[in-house]
């Protein structure tokens, strides 16, 4: 059980231009279990395997407990990586596997033996121990790689995406199970993915990365309700948050559409003041009410889409697309127009040329 | 050297490979860095190989253009491109390299239409006792091909095919069939038969569905069957041994093996010219080579596939 | 169920058609020979002579006197001598250190192990009369190759083909067939992801430690199917031999095939040549049927 510091770490790949990293710092709380989101090259696989001895970093520190890991090797550092392929040893069956870093440590045969029992019990996969890999689906050998990881009691957990290649209902499953099992055994847990909602429902805390670079960390309602800047705005929800471009006017800001939407000026009004704006209405924030009521926009529906528990109505105002989360029975026929409304309360404004978030 | 060839382990490799594919593959990753010291320690291994390896070669290219050549490597003490000129005029050796290439060539047509029969039959076959003949080309495939130079000289004495093209093309063909018949099944075997199916319902006659539809598929194969057949033939020298006697009969490789017959005692060889006879006949050998290395490698190693 | 079952045959005729001319020529060419070395074995026929025009059938003679040669002793010695030195330590051996460090180089992303991978491999592409007389050239006692590299680091020349005949030829012939095992073991190393190795080195292994438990255990499958493979393939070497030392000196590196050869063409007792070639094809048969029962045990 330890924390984890990133300090000013870079990366940079001689094969590439960018580096991979760039100044990450990060402060990793003890327990915790912190996810690292971002699409594809933006850096976080590349900062896991630093974390675990893989890579070193080409300037700043990396601390587990307070101690500097830098030019340790993995087995030092006492990490443990569950890695996308699973990285299963195909010779070797299941129950070796996950004695396997046992054996590299010398412990006995009793002790081996009696740790690699406990595991599988705990996730499940008692059954499974005399098989290969080459004998187990997806969902078993990703279990047996957690279980490999989990008997060695590391200091930290480390998952490279670990769910990416299960099928979408076994995902959704193991993903409580992981949740579950991080808050019982404790330890520190590193998870990368590139799924937004995957972080969202794991995370204690989500580090949101863009090529190499720290854009926001927070909570998963911290990075949902208030982004730091346009990046994490449109990364984190689904559907994504609607974003207008607009100009302050007053009290309020007018979309490019004619739309005006309240926006009460921030207490501290920057000196910038640059009124070219972006603003953000995530679609739960946008009510649907009668055409031609006061005080509502007018909008076009171009579809409707019935998801059950809701319904995501998409809408056309001026040339700008927005989409709408409303109740299931809300059901505007396409074609006919409706009015918006937006709630000030969920009106995040961003400046347009730096993307960051105003306050 | 393709006479070497049997299929070693081949349902290991087709383990090791189902076990390879089910392991799903990561994003590519910039490669770790090595070390100084690795990266000396590795190359100068890489030196020492290669040393081993391509000397004879820088002998043969130091020898075939030089006029005082020797048994040793220099630097040709009188470059001259003579050699090259005395093999065609005093030594005759434009008719036994037109001689090899009809042969080789005529080698590679007749095997790669009777291989590409077989391997589709074999592959389409639907018998109980398929695997049986699978084996049976197996075993053929590692018999010693030295050991039937006796009994093929007394057939083919009886038969009158001795100083024959014919008695030669046939034989050399029949050697290459059993590996190249087995590289061809694993090809159509990986071509669907719901292609050919379709053909069937479209009236096509098996034939011509094989010829239009098949066959195209397996071009990849073919290329490679006929490459090695060609080089196959372009080397083959135990037949010709037995075989020719014939002058005017005579391929490149019995023109060498004549030349360096040795009586168990010294061999007196005219290096120079010979190293030149050697780069030409070689040249045909390198082209196909570096045309197609892998997929020549790949063919080879893939004969190990569909035990 | 009938008319399935005509129409799966009438199928297959056309498919057994099909592989007709090729099951000829092989039975013509392959069987044939063996049938007819079989045949000639047992009688005392000549190249010339009148044991040529009428050859007499002697029965087992043949394969009493073979067997109760001493000649054929040492010519059975020489061969398995031949066999362990180039086949299983030179070639399988260098073929596993070349497709280790090939590998490895590979991994790291070193782009030489392409050229040195093209330089193994064009040693064994290349006609075997050619190696043949590259290596005489080599092992050329004046002005050799080998000999001038040890002038110029001060040692005395090696009469190679006169004194170190065996030695000679197993090195020749290493040469030559080194890609052979080198591709199939590197075929198999490269099945390993490299995930694997950083697996095992999170889990606390080093280098050593990986090689012992996740490299090898992947080779241990093919190697000794690869090792019967060379072997056979070794089995059977001629011409390289009869280009470098035709044998000699004094019988010092007559193999098996160059015996059968020799006494069929040089002493003109091709009854007797057939006999060796009969116990040949015999050997190697055995080996066929044991490495098909292994490769098949594999599956």
């Amino acid at each position: 059980m330890a924390n984890v510091e990133f300090d000013e770490v870079w990366k940079q790949f001689a094969s590439q231009t960018a580096a991979a990293v760039k100044g990450l710092s990060l402060d990793i709380r003890d327990h915790e279990l912190l996810v690292l989101l971002g699409p594809s090259g933006c850096g976080k696989t590349t900062a896991l395997r630093m974390l675990a001895g893989l890579e070193e970093p080409d300037g700043g520190d990396i601390r587990i407990g307070g101690k500097s890991v830098v030019g340790l090797e993995p087995k030092d550092r006492d990490v443990a990586l569950v890695f996308q392929s699973y990285a299963l040893y195909p010779h070797l069956s299941a129950h070796d596997n996950i004695g396997y870093p046992l054996k590299v440590r010398n412990l006995s045969k009793a002790d081996q033996e009696a740790k690699v029992q406990r595991v599988a019990e705990m996730l499940g996969i008692g059954h499974l121990l005399p098989r290969r890999p080459g004998q187990l689906s997806g969902g078993e050998q990703q279990r047996v790689a957690l279980a490999r990881a989990i008997v060695r009691e590391p200091r930290v957990f480390l998952m490279d995406e670990p769910l990416s290649n299960l099928d979408a209902k076994l995902r959704v499953h193991t993903r409580t199970e992981l949740k579950t099992l991080q808050r019982e055994l404790g330890t520190t847990m590193v998870f990368v993915t590139h799924d937004q909602a995957e972080a969202m429902s794991l995370a204690n805390r989500i580090a949101v990365l863009s090529a190499g670079e720290l854009q926001q960390i927070g909570t998963p309602d911290e990075v949902y309700d208030h982004p730091a800047n346009l990046f994490v705005a449109e990364f984190i929800g689904s559907p994504p948050m609607n974003l207008l471009e607009a100009t302050r006017d007053g009290d309020s800001v007018i979309a490019e559409s004619g739309w005006r939407i309240p926006a009460p000026r921030p207490a501290t009004a920057s000196s910038s003041s640059s009124e070219q704006l972006t603003v953000g209405l995530r679609p739960e924030g946008i009510a649907i009410v009668p055409a031609g009521q006061d005080g509502g926009q007018a909008a076009e529906v171009v579809a409707v889409e019935p998801l059950g528990s809701e319904v995501i109505v998409d809408v056309r105002v001026g040339s700008q697309a927005l989409k709408i989360r409303a109740a299931p029975d809300v059901r505007p026929e396409p074609g006919s127009t409706i009015g918006l409304r937006a709630d000030p309360a969920a009106v995040r404004l961003f400046d347009r040329s730096s993307g960051l978030a105003i306050h | 050297m393709t006479a070497e060839l049997t299929a070693v382990g081949g349902a290991d490799q087709l383990a090791t490979e189902r076990l390879a594919a089910r392991a799903t593959a990561p994003p590519p990753r910039p490669k770790a860095k090595a070390g100084p010291v690795e990266w000396i320690l590795v190359h100068m291994t890489f030196v020492v190989v290669c040393a081993f390896f391509l000397v004879p070669f820088v002998w043969l290219l130091s020898a075939a253009f030089d006029a005082k050549a020797t048994a040793y490597i220099q630097f040709p003490v009188e470059p001259t491109i003579m050699n090259f000129v005395r093999i065609f005029t005093e030594h005759d050796f434009g008719r036994v390299l037109v001689n090899s290439v009809f042969v080789a060539v005529s080698t590679m047509i007749l095997v790669v239409v009777t291989v590409s029969l077989a391997g589709y039959s074999l592959s389409r076959l639907d018998l109980r006792r398929k695997d049986w003949i699978t084996y049976a080309v197996l075993l053929l495939q590692t018999m010693p091909i030295s050991a039937t130079m006796v009994p093929i000289y007394g057939l083919a004495r009886q038969l009158g095919l001795r100083n024959s093209y014919l008695g030669l093309i046939l034989i050399h063909a029949a050697i290459e069939l059993p590996f190249l018949i087995w590289l061809m099944k694993g090809f159509f075997d990986s071509i669907p038969r719901h292609l050919e199916e379709a053909a069937w319902l479209d009236g096509r006659s098996r034939i011509r569905a094989l010829i239009e539809i098949v066959l195209p598929l397996a071009r990849p194969g073919l290329g490679i069957a006929a490459g090695l057949a060609f080089l196959s033939a372009w080397a083959e020298v135990l037949m010709v041994v037995i075989l020719i006697d014939q002058d005017s009969l005579k391929t490149v490789p019995l023109a060498f093996y004549e030349a360096m017959r040795n009586q168990g005692g010294y061999v007196e060889v005219q290096y120079g010219v010979i190293a030149a006879m050697a780069v030409i006949y070689l040249l045909p050998v390198m082209v196909v080579f570096f045309a197609a290395r892998r997929l020549m490698v790949r063919g080879l190693m893939s004969s190990t596939r569909g035990l | 169920m009938a008319v399935a079952r005509r129409g799966r045959l009438a199928r297959n005729r056309l498919y057994l058609a099909g592989l007709s001319p090729a099951a000829f020529l092989l039975a013509l060419f392959f069987v044939g020979p063996a049938l007819w070395a079989l045949g000639s074995s047992f009688t005392n026929r000549a190249l010339v002579g009148i044991d040529a025009a009428n050859p007499r059938f002697v029965g087992l003679d043949n394969y009493v006197r073979l067997f109760g040669d001493p000649d054929f002793g040492r010519v059975i010695l020489n061969s398995v001598i031949f066999v362990i030195g180039s086949a299983i330590i030179g070639q399988f051996v260098l073929g596993l250190l070349l497709a280790l460090l090939l590998d490895h180089a590979q991994r790291r992303g070193f782009l030489a192990s392409n050229f040195v991978y093209a330089a193994v491999l064009l040693a064994w592409v290349n006609p075997t009369i050619i190696a043949g007389f590259l290596w005489v050239a080599m092992f050329d006692f004046y002005n050799g190759s080998l000999n001038t590299g040890l002038h110029v680091l001060g040692a005395q020349p090696v009469n190679w083909l006169g004194q170190g005949p065996m030695l000679a030829v197993i090195i020749a012939n290493t040469w030559r067939g080194t890609a052979f095992t080198m591709l199939i073991f590197l075929g198999a190393l490269r099945t390993i992801p490299s995930d694997i190795y950083e697996a095992a080195r999170v889990d606390g292994a080093g280098a050593v430690r990986r090689f012992w438990d996740h490299t090898l255990p992947i080779l241990r499958p093919i190697a000794a199917l690869t090792l019967l493979s060379v072997t056979m393939a070794t089995f059977g070497t001629f011409i390289l031999i009869q280009t470098l030392t035709n044998g000699g000196p004094a019988f010092q590196t007559e193999v098996i095939a160059l015996y059968a050869f020799h006494e069929a063409f040089q002493n003109h007792a091709v009854g007797y040549g057939s006999t060796i070639a009969v116990v040949m094809l015999a050997l190697n048969l055995a080996f066929a049927i044991v490495f098909l029962r292994w490769s098949r045990a594999r599956a």
